[in-house]
């Protein structure tokens, strides 16, 4: 460009091209052009930019689009229900009811019944000392001798001899 | 007899918004092709401007109701696909980890043309159609949607100085800045 004259005239080029300047400005710039070779130059330029511009290929959507749309519009259906139905407050009321008794009754569980499978381990307070339900092996022991009804049937150890009911095994010390 | 008048786009989404889904098939149909070509040029990528344009589809399925008749049906579809294209730009610049600066002779970054998912067809077979991509994709952002607007889409100066929501005065004086720049740019790649 020139000078400012030129910069001016270029400012026109669009509404120019497009013959929308006022007709002072037009006949402005049909003389400008007449003189200035560069601005005639950058003139014929841009108005084969414009030809290119509005010659470009058109662009179409595959065959297939509108059965995608359709598919994500699906989506999109199936996600807002039960983002609605979450989102209602009723809904969101219920949800926190159902979680805080959940928490209630594991609570009351583990306080009522400490053997529950949940409290595996533990021994509460109200369980006393013993298990209930453990076996205590002496009271096993007699309880199956008299069973048996041979209380004797029981080894015996004394010093020198180990006797069972009716034999008697006597240890010799060889180093005697 | 009755000649039969295309129904205007205002009154395919008055039907939509009334609940008759029929409008809304009818707006796909007139608007598709013209998105796709308008979203392409930002992202030069046919399946990220395909599911951008049915994005944009589902915005207007949802936001049906944010629709009122004060200004023009395409023009607000063209302002949510225009926003939703920039977010998208932003995105990828975030993502990008590398730029090709080295090939551009501005200060611009250089977004290659992605022709290896270019669905059949659109592949630009004369060389002037990919010299003007290039020159376009190496425009500063405003200009660049101001080309793709006014140049490619044909659009007239007032529906795009409402998608972009600035001065008509403003429009045409970047339409003319972008118009320079391309002569320039285009000079410059033919040396």
């Amino acid at each position: 460009m020139q000078n400012n004259e030129c910069i001016y005239i270029c400012e026109q080029f669009t509404e120019y091209h497009e013959n929308s300047l006022l007709p002072e400005l037009k006949a402005k710039v049909d003389a400008h052009l007449t003189v200035c070779s560069p601005c005639q130059a950058i003139y014929q330029e841009l108005a084969q930019v414009i030809q290119k511009l509005h010659s470009l290929p058109t662009i179409n959507t595959n065959p297939e689009f509108n059965d995608q749309l359709l598919s994500k519009l699906r989506d999109l259906q199936a996600e807002s229900t039960w983002s609605r139905i979450y989102k209602s407050s009723y809904m969101r009321v219920a949800s926190y009811a159902v979680a805080a008794g959940f928490i209630v009754a594991v609570g009351l569980n583990v306080w009522i019944d400490p053997i529950s499978p949940i409290n595996q381990g533990r021994v509460s307070s109200f369980a006393g000392t013993q298990k209930p339900n453990a076996i205590n092996e002496e009271t096993l022991a007699s309880q199956t001798d008299s069973v048996v009804g041979n209380s004797s049937d029981s080894l015996e150890l004394s010093p020198g001899t180990i006797s069972s009911g009716s034999s008697t095994l006597q240890l010799v010390n060889d180093t005697q | 007899m009755d000649a039969v008048t295309p129904k205007t786009d205002e009154q395919l989404i008055a039907e939509f918004q009334a609940g008759d889904e029929q409008g809304f098939v009818e707006l796909v149909n007139r608007y598709k092709d013209r998105l796709v070509n308008f979203v392409y040029r930002f992202l030069n990528d046919m399946t990220d401007a395909e599911d951008l344009v049915q994005e944009t589809f589902l915005k207007v399925y949802q936001k049906k109701h944010a629709y009122r008749e004060i200004a023009k049906f395409s023009t607000w579809i063209y302002t949510i696909a225009g926003n939703l294209a920039r977010s998208e730009l932003r995105k990828r610049k975030r993502r990008k980890t590398y730029t090709m600066s080295s090939l551009s002779y501005d200060d611009n970054e250089f977004t290659p043309v992605d022709h290896g998912k270019d669905t059949e067809g659109i592949v630009f077979n004369s060389y002037a159609g990919e010299e003007i991509m290039k020159a376009i994709n190496q425009l500063p952002e405003p200009f660049k949607t101001i080309t793709i607007l006014r140049d490619i889409q044909e659009l007239s100066y007032e529906d795009i100085s409402t998608i972009l929501d600035i001065p008509m005065g403003t429009v045409k004086s970047r339409v003319n800045r972008a118009r320079l720049k391309l002569q320039e740019t285009l000079s410059y790649l033919r040396e």
